[in-house]
């Protein structure tokens, strides 16, 4: 089997909010290309482990570094698609999802080319005018996506970012990240409390355990090919496994 | 109901509210039958005899009126001036702000009128105006900002932070729009109350006019219909200039999706 590189370390992660331990001693690697699903019981941390990871709160104990060097904004190419929507209401589709590339300085030409083709794979494109006010719930969310995907980043992180959305717009929109995902071929983290998600989604998943979090287990979905059939007795297997490995009851 | 249909709708509904005033203090007035509750024809006449030949010191309204707005932009203008910097300052660092709260909070307590003796002994002509109607409008203007600043979304700056954004381009692009709309509102209110303070300044400001100065002057003769023509003046063109500042409110800030309550 061929050997991935290791594009994302995290080494004796630890958070801890006065005596509250939130995060207990992670150690973990993230491939190139990878896309990883985190799960876990409610509760059990995993907005601060995204937090923790971006460094958007910084560690108690341990450190996340890409390409073996700590991370750093200016550095290292992070996009993060929040769990409460994160559109900037002044600006427009096409202002929000280049606004990575406008804070990179990337060249007009390009940051067009690249907004363009994002819009273009997201489905957004007959809306690239509108304002967030405009748009539906499910579109806003493929805003943000696609704003985390045009800046092709060294990692993407996705806290639960489909949470608030009914069945089928989530159905929807999971397919258009998985189109995304295959085409750029980005690192991606996805945080999620839907079991059948991480399945349908990922190549691994990573189960964490109840508050502190560990790491209880890792699975690998390597094996199923995109687009996945959720009658599919392998996929049912995965569900199943990973749902009792979840369960704290 | 479609949004045009709504605006006619309220129209309607607006001019009927007005003929309703107009109708009860018709009624009230020949009910009265006095001269300090003057008929509608007389106010009428009152708005006519001032616009045409002007006051008692052959002052004519529209003079009054340019004086007035003038002043008002004034003051209205340092209110903002001042304002908005000193509140995106102290939100940014709300140090500043709670280590100078023991200056600032009293002062925002003490109305204008309570200012007029300092403002004649240390001041003169157009400067008075300015001070009373900045010191009425400054505070709407700063406090909503201030407020504003400490109430930006944390995602927003969130997102531009992992993009590995500065502070300054944060502060730009993402605080800055974000409390422009406040800013507004409080610039809404602070321009109401800098009308509400211009009788305060042209009662000390020295000169003879002013609409302020022009319901002064008619009060001492106790004349009724010029004292409402000046009240109207000054309720109508308040009226106007906050329905501009809703217009451009509701272009500029069309992202939203409810802009003001208008």
């Amino acid at each position: 089997m061929e050997q991935r590189k290791s594009k994302i370390q995290i080494r004796g992660l630890s958070k801890k909010f006065g005596d509250l331990v939130v995060l207990d001693q992670l150690n973990f690697d993230i491939f190139d290309g990878e896309f990883l699903c985190v799960v876990g019981p409610t509760g059990c941390g995993k907005t601060t482990f995204c937090n923790v990871v971006t460094n958007l709160l910084p560690p108690t104990e341990g450190q996340v570094t890409v390409d073996n060097e700590p991370i750093n904004y200016r550095k290292h190419n992070i996009s993060f698609v929040f769990q409460a929507p994160s559109c900037l209401p002044w600006r427009t589709v096409w202002d929000n999802v280049k606004i990575g590339l406008e804070i990179r300085g990337i060249p007009e030409k390009e940051l067009r080319e690249r907004v363009a083709d994002v819009l273009d794979i997201t489905g957004l494109t007959p809306y690239k005018d509108f304002f967030p006010n405009q748009i539906s719930a499910g579109m806003k969310q493929r805003v943000a996506i696609a704003r985390g995907f045009v800046t092709e980043p060294d990692m993407l992180l996705m806290d639960e970012p489909f949470g608030q959305l009914d069945t089928s717009t989530r159905f929807h929109i999971e397919n258009s990240l998985i189109k995304l995902w295959e085409r750029k071929k980005q690192t991606i983290i996805f945080v999620t409390h839907n079991l059948e998600e991480a399945v349908y989604l990922s190549e691994r998943v990573l189960v964490l355990t109840p508050k502190p979090a560990r790491i209880k287990q890792e699975v690998s979905i390597t094996h199923l090919p995109h687009p996945r059939n959720i009658a599919d007795p392998e996929f049912v297997r995965l569900r199943r496994l990973i749902t009792d490995l979840v369960r704290w009851w | 109901m479609n949004k045009s249909r709504q605006r006619i709708t309220n129209f309607l509904y607006n001019m009927l509210s007005l003929g309703v005033v107009m109708f009860l203090w018709y009624l009230l007035s020949n009910w009265q039958n006095s001269p300090y509750f003057p008929r509608l024809s007389e106010i009428w006449n009152a708005f006519v005899t001032l616009a045409q030949y002007g006051d008692i010191e052959g002052i004519f309204l529209s003079e009054h009126i340019w004086a007035s707005l003038i002043r008002i932009f004034a003051g209205f203008a340092v209110a903002c001036a001042i304002g908005i910097p000193l509140g995106l300052a102290m939100g940014l660092w709300p140090k500043l702000y709670y280590r100078t709260r023991s200056v600032i909070e009293p002062i925002r307590f003490i109305p204008p009128l309570a200012w007029i003796p300092i403002a004649i002994v240390f001041m003169v002509g157009f400067n008075r105006y300015v001070f009373l109607i900045w010191l009425g409008a400054f505070f709407p203007i700063f406090i909503t900002t201030l407020l504003s600043v400490t109430r930006v979304n944390p995602v927003h700056v969130n997102v531009a932070k992992v993009f590995g954004a500065s502070r300054m381009y944060i502060i730009r692009k993402i605080v800055l729009p974000s409390v422009l709309p406040d800013i507004a509102t409080g610039m809404r209110v602070g321009l109401g109350v800098a009308w509400m303070c211009i009788l305060a300044a042209e009662m000390i400001g020295g000169e003879m006019i002013g609409v302020g100065r022009l319901i002064l002057k008619y009060a001492e003769l106790l004349r009724m219909s010029e004292i409402l023509v000046g009240m109207v003046i000054i309720g109508v063109i308040g009226f106007i200039m906050n329905e501009i500042f809703i217009m451009v409110e509701n272009y500029v800030f069309r992202w939203r999706s409810e802009v003001s309550i208008d």
